[in-house]
């Protein structure tokens, strides 16, 4: 089959590789009708998150039909239209049946060797890296799924597969991070970065009660996404000196009650402090530039709570004393997306929502590359590069 | 180690020639490959390592060599390099009572799937197994086990026969764990390596990591196996290394 | 009055200073007959939080007799034995209302420039810097109390100053890191740091349900207090914390681990050298943070991190990637110690709760800094140092009462 393949940092392409098979018992076999690019992806692209191999099938997004099922597959069967989140979990271990999908103990062959990086190793992610599990991802034609009655939901009747395609990932993540903040009747959520995270981060908040969400990014095509799909108030902050100043004033003094991070280890800022990070990340010496994260800990409101949806290594100028003295929670995971893929396919059917906006640009598989340079540029008002293949 | 950079310090300087001899040789070419994959992530964790190093190098420039050689010293003590001794001790919780455990453990010849990624192991009967480990250089080694105790409920140990070239001993305990935790289960292996080069080779590459690694994925299959049936594998994993054969 | 001042970097003495004077309405004046020294007060005698002056009275633990109030104090009477908690709450403002009193609105004089600092200002806090409002502290013989109606507590008759000091600060402060552990029975809880704050969460750990405490130090004379409240001592100079803890935990690790260490921990290894260089430099990094590192690096997956220690600034090689795979929460902040003392206090009376059992050394206020010496180098088992502002010097001592020391 043909697969999008990590050959080395800054170079995607497209090979011919082995067709999967069924080896485990509760494994299916997916032809992938959708998959997309995510911005985690850019992490290892840009060789900023180790232990990509040449050769690895990329991609963790994604949904398609089962084309075979292994011998122990109860629920899911042939000729099912499926999305499934990015996380394989087994459901069965303590995590699993905490509703921690994503720290799920039984689904990573490389737990031992990931397990020093972390203290203890999480569960596997499709496409994404050896410490990850090392599975091939989904920008390919067919793909193993292991634990299918666990990671298969069924797409209900009528809802189009760009309608659903984000529920794997973007969706869940973004309600994670907006179900993070606790939000109470009234609260104000900020939140950095206007990509598909953080476009369904505040779709989320609003779902969950919040009375107004504020988004912060730097490419007007994506704030007018945020205002014109979501009702989000912006902020660009390359057009203003200062985005806590604006912050302030938009909440009457104080502060946003939860801020939420999705952007990430590659977030762009402007001013020294940004040009130090930048220096530091080009010499690998940290691998985190923070910016976004650190305006959201300035910008949150005392005992606030701040959602870190962004995908971090390790961080230099982290300011714990800003986090200490406010009284902040902080909370982040990977997403749990088994928890959360049930009432995200309700408030789909329901048309509550709707991320096929996010879809702005589709590719035939072989395209990769280009759809990736494009996606990483942000060209043409790409926000999501969609595969069909 | 500084306990907040795992990978820091020269130890992690073990981990490449503790992949070369913790890896199974294995006879199909997927356990080769996935042989490859998890050497090469042995090669990327270790120049982490190393860049750790660095980083530190700098500030030692500034604080002088003297505290490079107390931890330098510190660390290879650690490691137990000199010792002719292995033991490695790793624990692992299971949601299992602790009678089931015992029961997957000792009944169901289980055991050759879940120590199947560093040593073939056939059982004779249900005290006595026959193992084979390959180490570097291409030769394997190959000893028979007797279980010496067991205890239902509560612990297994066994230990190799008179005559193989590295004698050894393990025994697997079982503890409840609180809450709706489960069982703790706690793996230790204890090797004597023998004098030679083929000592030299297993005492280093049974030393630190090694097989720390070993019993640490032991114990991850046995539960992955346990609760879900199977065990995680990247068995005929597509990519386009596999493309030119 | 005599009081304790700081005076410069790793410089305290006691010197004779004006008596504080009714300043607002609010206001109650305090005749301290316990004050204590903290290990937040370390950092401010080592230099590492700013906006320090040279004169400024230090101490933020203490209790005595009301001696006189303002005109607007109803609730408070002259001759009432209290407790004062260290964050100053004005009992109106959102905060208050919402039990979260250490980040008061109104309290803090000098909010501007901790806002520059943290965004939003947190509230007053008595003798720690002019970021937090620059009020003079309680190492003295009396001190200005603010908003008196709804910051001092009243104690029951029969419990002597020993058993309810501690309730100004350090007690409810191992109790809220603890409490935001979000302990479910039969967890165990990992605590970096076995000082007053350590052995503090420990306690409550136990009363709030954990079924075991793992007690992380370095010193075998505090690891023993800890084991003698029932938690299990690990020396990280003599075992590897991770490891150690992945083998008494099942290979899970701590339900959730506290760092009652802040930003003076000490660390191993060559990470932990370059700390010690930066924060020297005061510019690089104000903070070592081995002891947070660690704490991410060694909780269970799902876990919490609870940070009661103090952190002023910025802190390097923050392991945030272990912290987001892990799916973490950290919950942290000065202490709401006004929404505790009722029910930490009912633990005392009650006997469930035996707070003296820290005390290691009674000085008197001219001993102060020597108090301050034994308690930053850890000589001669210091745990926690009480003062008695009106005792008199005893014979021999060093310091003398104008005299200042040295107490590096």
């Amino acid at each position: 089959m043909r697969a999008l393949c990590w050959e080395g940092v800054n170079d995607l392409r497209v090979q011919t590789v082995p067709d999967p098979e069924i080896v485990n018992p509760h494994d299916v076999i997916l032809r992938i009708t959708m998959s997309t690019t995510c911005g985690s992806d850019l992490h290892f692209i840009d060789g900023y998150v180790p232990s990509m191999l040449p050769g690895d099938v990329i991609g963790h997004e994604f949904m398609g039909v089962v084309e075979d099922a292994g011998s122990e597959v109860k629920k899911v069967k042939k000729g099912d239209r499926v999305v499934v989140p990015s996380f394989v979990a087994c459901g069965d271990c303590w995590y699993c049946q905490h509703d921690l999908y994503s720290l799920c103990d039984n689904t990573n062959p490389n737990a031992e060797v990931q397990a020093p990086l972390l203290g203890y190793p999480t569960g596997a992610c499709f496409g994404y890296t050896h410490a990850f599990g090392g599975y091939a991802g989904s920008h390919a034609q067919y793909m193993r799924v292991p634990h299918a009655d666990v990671g298969c939901f069924q797409v209900p009747e009528g809802l189009r597969d760009e309608q659903v395609l984000f529920l794997s990932d973007a969706a869940p993540t973004g309600y994670m991070g907006a179900d993070f903040c606790d939000i109470q009747p009234g609260d104000i959520v900020a939140v950095w970065g206007c990509g598909g995270v953080g476009l369904m981060a505040q779709q989320s908040a609003l779902l969950l009660g919040a009375e107004r969400v504020i988004a912060i990014d730097r490419f007007p095509e994506r704030l007018k996404m945020a205002r014109d799909h979501i009702g989000s108030e912006t902020i660009n902050y390359a057009e203003t000196p200062d985005v806590l100043a604006i912050l302030h004033e938009m909440t009457g003094g104080r502060g946003p009650d939860a801020c939420i991070d999705a952007v990430g280890m590659e977030a762009h800022g402007t001013g020294p402090g940004y040009l130090y990070d930048k220096a530091m990340q080009t010499l690998r010496l940290v691998t985190d530039r923070g910016q976004a994260l650190r305006q959201a800990i300035m910008a949150v409101r005392k005992g606030g709570t701040l959602s870190v949806l962004g995908v971090y290594g390790v961080m230099d100028k982290f300011p714990i004393g800003v986090i200490m003295n406010k009284g902040l929670t902080v909370r982040s995971a990977q997403q749990h997306g088994q928890h959360y893929l049930p009432r995200l396919l309700e408030h789909a059917v329901k048309g509550e929502l709707d991320p096929s906006y996010l879809a702005t640009h589709r590719f035939s598989l072989e395209d990769g590359p280009r759809a990736y340079q494009m996606f990483k540029n942000k060209e043409d008002g790409l926000v999501r590069a969609v595969f069909t293949p | 180690m500084d306990v907040g950079s795992p990978l820091g310090g020269p130890a992690t300087s073990g981990i490449a020639d503790a992949l070369k001899g913790a890896l199974p040789g294995g006879t199909g070419k997927a356990s080769q490959e996935q042989r490859r994959v998890t050497l090469i992530l042995g090669g990327v964790l270790l120049t982490l390592g190393l860049r750790r190093v660095s980083f530190g190098g700098a500030a030692l420039a500034l604080a002088g060599g003297a505290l490079l050689y107390r931890e330098l010293s510190r660390q290879s003590g650690q490691a137990g390099a000199e010792t002719h001794m292995a033991e490695v001790t790793r624990s692992i919780t299971i949601g299992k009572s602790a009678a089931e455990l015992y029961r997957f453990w000792r009944e169901g010849g289980h055991l050759p799937r879940v120590m199947g990624h560093f040593a073939e192991i056939t059982e004779t009967d249900m005290d006595q197994a026959h193992w084979t480990v390959r180490v570097p250089g291409g030769r394997s080694l190959s000893w028979d086990t007797r279980v010496v105790e067991s205890r239902p409920g509560e612990l297994v140990s066994w230990q190799s026969l008179p005559g193989t070239e590295l004698p050894n001993r393990g025994e697997v305990h079982f503890r409840p764990a609180p809450g709706d935790r489960g069982t703790e289960v706690t793996l230790r292996l204890h090797f004597q390596p023998p004098g030679g080069t083929l000592g030299a080779a297993a005492a280093r590459a049974l030393n630190g990591l090694v097989p720390s690694l070993l019993v640490g994925d032991a114990l991850r299959r046995f539960k992955s196996l346990v609760e879900t049936g199977e065990i995680p594998t990247l068995d005929r994993n597509p990519s386009a290394r596999a493309s030119t054969a | 009055m005599k009081a304790l001042v700081w005076q410069g970097v790793n410089r305290v003495g006691v010197e004779t200073v004006p008596d504080p004077t009714i300043l607002q309405p609010t206001d109650a004046i305090v005749r301290i007959t316990s004050t204590a020294i903290c290990g937040s007060d370390l950092h401010l005698l080592d230099g590492y939080i700013p906006t320090m002056v040279h004169g400024d009275i230090l101490g933020h633990e203490f209790m005595g007799e009301v001696v006189e109030v303002g005109r607007e104090v109803r609730k408070v009477k002259v001759g009432d034995r209290v407790i004062v908690p260290f964050p100053i709450a004005c009992g109106h403002c959102w905060f208050c209302q919402h039990d979260l009193t250490s980040l008061c609105d109104n309290s803090n004089a000098n909010a501007k420039l901790a806002e520059k600092m943290f965004g939003y200002a947190p509230s007053g806090i008595y003798g720690y810097s002019h970021l937090t409002g620059g009020y003079a502290g309680g190492q003295a013989q009396f001190a200005r109390t603010l908003y008196a109606d709804d910051n001092l507590f009243k104690i029951p008759g029969g419990l002597t100053d020993d058993q309810v000091l501690f309730l100004t600060d350090i007690l409810p402060t191992g109790y809220m890191g603890a409490l935001n552990c979000d302990i479910q029975a039969g967890d165990t809880v990992a605590v970096y740091g076995c000082g007053p704050v350590g052995l503090f969460t420990i306690m409550s750990a136990f009363l709030l349900g954990a079924g075991r405490v793992i007690a992380i130090d370095r010193f075998p004379y505090r690891l023993a207090k800890a084991a003698a409240l029932g938690a299990d001592p690990l020396n990280y100079e003599q075992e590897e914390v991770l490891e150690a803890l992945k083998l008494r935990t099942g290979g899970r690790g701590p339900d959730s681990v506290v760092d009652a260490v802040g930003m003076e921990s000490h660390g191993l290894g060559l990470g932990g050298l370059a700390d010690a260089v930066k924060q020297t430099t005061r510019v690089l990094e104000s903070d070592r943070p081995h002891a947070l590192r660690s704490a991410i690096i060694s909780v269970r997956k799902g876990g919490t991190v609870s940070v009661p220690g103090v952190f002023g600034g910025f802190g390097d090689k923050i392991p945030l990637g272990a912290f987001m795979n892990k799916a973490l929460t950290m919950r942290t902040g000065q202490t709401h110690v006004h929404r505790f003392v009722p029910r930490l206090l009912e633990h005392i009376v009650k006997g469930e709760i035996d707070p003296t059992v820290i005390i290691s050394h009674r000085l008197s206020l001219d001993e102060a800094p020597h108090g301050y010496h034994i308690f930053k180098h850890k000589e001669d088992h210091c745990v926690k140092c009480v003062l008695d502002p009106w005792a008199a010097p005893r014979q021999g001592n060093a310091s003398g009462t104008s005299k200042a020391m040295g107490a590096d």
